[in-house]
């Protein structure tokens, strides 16, 4: 509110601050656009209309009552849109809100002030909705402006160039980035003490917990990346990618889904065999807490754990692109030994429903004792048979595996894995789904592997001693050229590849240099990811040892620290340069003389003299008016009279007059 | 023979009760070989004031009341044929004289201020073809009213600038008035002054003024002083280097007044106003009457040290 009446604080605000205000709003709205209503738009424009009518003297400022009924119809209209004025989305529409609205009332500096902090705030909450480099170097944009309008706001009213508040807000910018740069390096990311509620994701598609037939062939739709790994070694064959997301244990004669239990028992036990696999992945928000790995994985975050069903997962969801690190040794043993109440999960079948398929099991257990014969006879039986791998399954009715394997025959991933795991528990082996994904798209320009959504997948895994758990794929049997090569060959022409998403450029991989262009600029964003956003925690950790070896957080944040000082001290002696400032004897001796009357209340004015200062100060202390007097005749002298007095003189009438001085007027 | 001048202070004070700051002025102004302009209101006392200062430096007086149909001619003094010589004798005007008090100088039309201002400038004038030198010392007090007031010719700038100092009496303190209401009007009491000086201790006096010592740190405050005003936004237009030569003048003769062989800064404050003051004017109100604000606001900000 503007009732204060302090002369600083009624000060106009300049024509060149208000200018790159209302340009600064305008590029800080900009980006929240997309996850803000419609009528927060024409807010803006109204209010901005309003302040430049008010500027033009054309129309008043809003009297309370119309701010009230601004307020709360706004409020109320952030409720209505958004459901609630608590989280992060309602949060942000309501600091967009208040940054608008407070364009109406904003009459003196002050005011205005507010508008630009608050600028600053929204543009970092812009952030946490799109931190893709385009959006980075897009922030520098409103930064600059809200910067012009700051320095604008010092200027004089006569000031008319914006353009040359502009340079010098950009070139302040330029002088930021090496401390930004620094801070970028040594600054420890701090953990929020809470936790900081994520953007809520709408639309974005991605592995669910639980799998019912149709789940993941809608995912085959989507063209939006799921995660980038890169491996350390060379890259393995495709047919042994299977990223893990889920084990998928529980069966209600239609939907897979998570046991609870497999997240509180003890780790599974496994020994490591063959050759390991290094490799890390920054992977996409997901707003789950499971992260993907090949089988069997260690490392990856502080607090991520394996899980009975060798599914790894951390605490906190993946809200932002996480960058981690894993080893696999994908040739381990899983399980040699087998757990009791894990292989009784392995062989949970609903009491009712799919009687066909019992059936057809209890045949094939009575032809194949051996459980591996069993294994391959089916997968041969998918292979032999006419089955058809599809996009566009027909959808099934209640008992989903015998309509599947006896009927339609038509089916994705989760048709073949679901059938054959129900098959196999039936004949008696212990046997569950895995979901997560296959394979993935190589970008050799950055040596890195895509993963898509359409890549997710489902696959089989069975207990047999003495190996443990196998992974067997009946998808391979029917297309094996989805595994081979991909979703987009293995469905061929007939069938539209991502015909949802004309605009996902991942559908024209066939013209040769729009994929080129496609391929170099995901390996741009993906050295932004993995080298901007991921540089914090762990892995900044691990840049600053292998600089400065042991890493001792406190002896690195001194550093910085020290650092921060030094850098500011250079650029405040290369500014000030006062090794080339005149030695001026007199003028410093005065200085003194000021600053010793200053401790007793006594300031000059600037267009004071010396010795009207003098003076006043004698009336002031009348005790040491003789000292006063005395060093400004001197002074004066020297100065103006042309006294060619050695300058000692003037200081030891300074020194007598600051021993006769007491230290503060309150003392005497 | 700074006693004298402070014996002339006294007795012109005794005249011109209650204004010492204006008569010092006037004084410094004399001084520095400079032009008085005292605008006011009638009645104020400048006449008196130009008779002190004439009585007391013994210098000749003169008297030109300005009016709307005063010549050139009335001011310079014309040729006329004389009968018994057969020829044109010069017959000197008003102005040759030493101290000239050109009384309501805005009631005369330009022509006629243009020949006394042209005068104060070169010293000399040429009537008739024949250059004729001024007495020295020369010193001309115009006086004026405010221009507000009707049926007046407002100098120019440019005209306005010849006069070192423009100063303006103001209503005498409650005091000094009473005083005057009991002993008479001072005007009667100007025959009882006695000249101080003479012409020769005025020229020693004057030709002492400009070794007056001024420091390089002082011109450099008169230069800042002389920047503000042309860099300022409020300023109309700047102090011109004749303006500041003025000031330093000025300020030196100020100096000397107070017995002081160098110019401290504030010789310069002390002279401001009266030098300035007639050379500034607002932007915000460039025909008015100058920088009354404008010297104080220099005189405010402007470092002094």
């Amino acid at each position: 509110m503007t009732t204060a009446k302090s002369g600083a604080a009624l000060q106009p605000i300049p024509r060149v601050g208000l200018t790159w205000l209302l340009v600064a709003q305008l590029l800080v709205v900009l980006p929240h656009l997309g996850h803000l209503p419609l009528w927060i738009v024409g807010l803006w424009l109204g209010c901005a209309a309003w302040h430049i009518q008010i500027f033009r003297m054309r129309a008043p400022y809003p009297n309370g009552w119309i701010k009230a009924g601004l307020m709360l119809g706004t409020g109320f209209g952030v409720y209505l849109s958004r459901g609630g004025l608590i989280g992060l989305e309602a949060g942000v529409v309501l600091l967009i809100a208040a940054f608008i609205l407070k364009l109406v009332e904003m009459r003196s500096r002050r005011d205005a002030l507010v508008v630009i902090f608050l600028g600053f705030f929204a543009l970092a909450t812009a952030g946490l909705f799109e931190d893709g480099i385009l959006a980075a170097l897009y922030y520098l944009l409103p930064l600059a402006a809200l910067l012009a309008a700051l320095i604008g706001l010092q200027q004089s009213a006569l000031a008319a160039d914006p353009w040359a508040t502009l340079r010098l807000a950009g070139s302040l910018l330029l002088q930021a980035a090496p401390l930004m740069l620094l801070l970028f390096l040594f600054f420890p990311r701090i953990e929020p003490l809470w936790s900081l509620p994520g953007p809520r994701e709408r639309g974005v598609t991605g592995l669910s917990d639980s799998m019912t037939p149709g789940d993941i062939a809608e995912l085959g739709q989507s063209g939006a990346l799921a995660f980038r790994a890169s491996f350390e070694g060379p890259l393995p064959e495709r047919s042994r990618l299977y990223w893990r997301a889920l084990t998928l244990e529980h069966f209600d004669g239609r939907r897979w889904s998570q046991v609870p239990e497999a997240a509180q028992v003890e780790p599974p036990l496994w020994e490591k065999r063959g050759a390991p696999l290094a490799y890390s992945i920054v992977m996409q928000p997901s707003n789950r807490p499971w992260l993907y790995s090949l089988d069997v994985a260690e490392g990856g975050p502080d607090d991520a754990r394996l899980l009975a069903d060798f599914r790894l997962q951390q605490r906190r969801p993946v809200t932002r692109p996480q960058l981690y690190r894993l080893t696999s040794w994908p040739d381990a043993q899983r399980e040699p030994e087998g757990s009791v109440p894990a292989l009784q999960r392995a062989l949970q079948l609903p009491e009712r429903g799919n009687p066909q398929s019992r059936a057809w099991a209890a045949e094939l257990r009575r032809r194949h004792p051996e459980p591996e014969a069993l294994v391959q006879a089916l997968l041969g039986h998918f292979g032999r048979e006419a089955f058809h791998y599809t996009l566009k399954p027909p959808r099934l009715g209640r008992d989903s595996v015998d309509e599947f394997l006896f009927a339609t025959r038509r089916g994705f991933c989760e048709h073949f894995s679901s059938a054959m795991t129900f098959v196999l528990r039936a004949a008696g082996i212990p046997a569950r789904v895995v979901t997560g994904y296959q394979g993935g798209e190589f970008n050799p320009a950055g040596n890195y592997l895509l993963v898509h959504q359409f890549d997710a997948h489902a696959w089989v895994e069975y207990w047999q001693p003495p190996r443990g758990w196998t992974t067997v794929d009946p998808t391979f049997q029917v297309a094996p050229e989805r595994i081979e090569r991909g979703l987009q060959q293995a469905l061929g022409e007939e069938q539209g590849f991502l015909e949802e998403a004309p605009l996902s450029l991942a559908r024209y991989r066939s013209i040769d240099w729009l994929n080129r262009l496609r391929l170099s600029w995901d390996n741009l964003n993906y050295g932004w990811q993995r080298w901007v956003l991921g540089y914090q925690g762990e892995q900044q950790m691990q840049v600053l040892r292998s600089w400065f070896g042991k890493a001792d957080l406190r002896l690195l944040g001194l550093t910085a620290v020290a650092a921060v000082a030094a850098t500011l001290l250079l650029v405040a002696l290369w500014l000030f340069k006062p090794w080339r400032r005149e030695g001026d004897a007199q003028q410093r001796l005065f200085q003194r003389f000021e600053k010793l009357l200053a401790r007793h209340g006594l300031y000059r004015a600037p267009g004071e003299g010396p010795r009207a200062f003098a003076e006043r100060a004698a009336q002031r202390l009348p005790d040491h008016a003789g000292a006063i007097r005395t060093f400004v005749e001197l002074f004066e002298a020297q100065r103006y009279g042309g006294q060619q007095g050695a300058p000692g003189e003037l200081g030891r009438a300074l020194r007598q007059l600051r021993r006769a001085l007491p230290w503060r007027s309150g003392e005497e | 023979m700074r006693a004298r001048l402070e014996s002339c202070l006294q007795s012109i004070d005794r005249v011109l009760l209650g204004k010492e700051l204006q008569v010092r002025l006037a004084l410094t102004c004399l001084l520095a070989r400079g032009h008085l302009l005292l605008e006011d209101l009638p009645g104020m006392g400048k006449t008196t004031l130009s008779h002190a200062l004439a009585r007391v430096l013994g210098l000749g007086f003169q008297r030109i009341q300005f009016t709307a149909d005063l010549l050139p001619g009335d001011i310079l003094g014309t040729s006329v044929f004389d009968k018994e010589s057969a020829q044109f004798v010069f017959h000197p005007g008003p102005i040759f004289c030493e101290l000239i008090l050109a009384d309501e100088i805005n009631r005369a039309t330009p022509k006629s201020q243009s020949a006394l201002l042209e005068a104060m400038e070169e010293g000399q004038v040429t009537i008739e073809g024949a250059t004729r030198p001024l007495p020295s010392p020369f010193f001309v007090i115009a006086t004026q009213n405010p221009v507000t007031q009707g049926g007046t010719f407002a100098l120019p700038e440019s005209q306005l600038d010849r006069f070192l100092m423009r100063l303006s009496l103001g209503y005498p303190a409650r005091a000094a008035e009473k005083a005057l209401l009991l002993a008479g009007s001072g005007r009667q009491r100007l025959p009882e002054l006695e000249p101080v000086l003479d012409h020769a201790a005025l020229a020693a006096i004057q030709a002492e003024i400009p070794r007056v010592r001024v420091s390089d740190a002082l011109v450099d405050y008169v230069l800042r002083l002389v920047e503000a005003t042309r860099s300022q936004p409020q300023f109309a237009w700047g102090l011109s280097p004749r303006g500041s030569l003025a000031l330093l003048a000025a300020a030196r003769a100020w100096a000397y007044l107070a017995g002081r062989d160098y110019v401290i800064p504030e010789d310069v404050q002390a002279v401001l106003p009266a030098v300035a003051g007639h050379r500034l004017r607002e932007r915000a109100d460039p025909a008015g009457q100058g920088g009354g604000t404008l010297v104080q606001w220099l005189l405010r900000e402007v470092a002094a040290v």
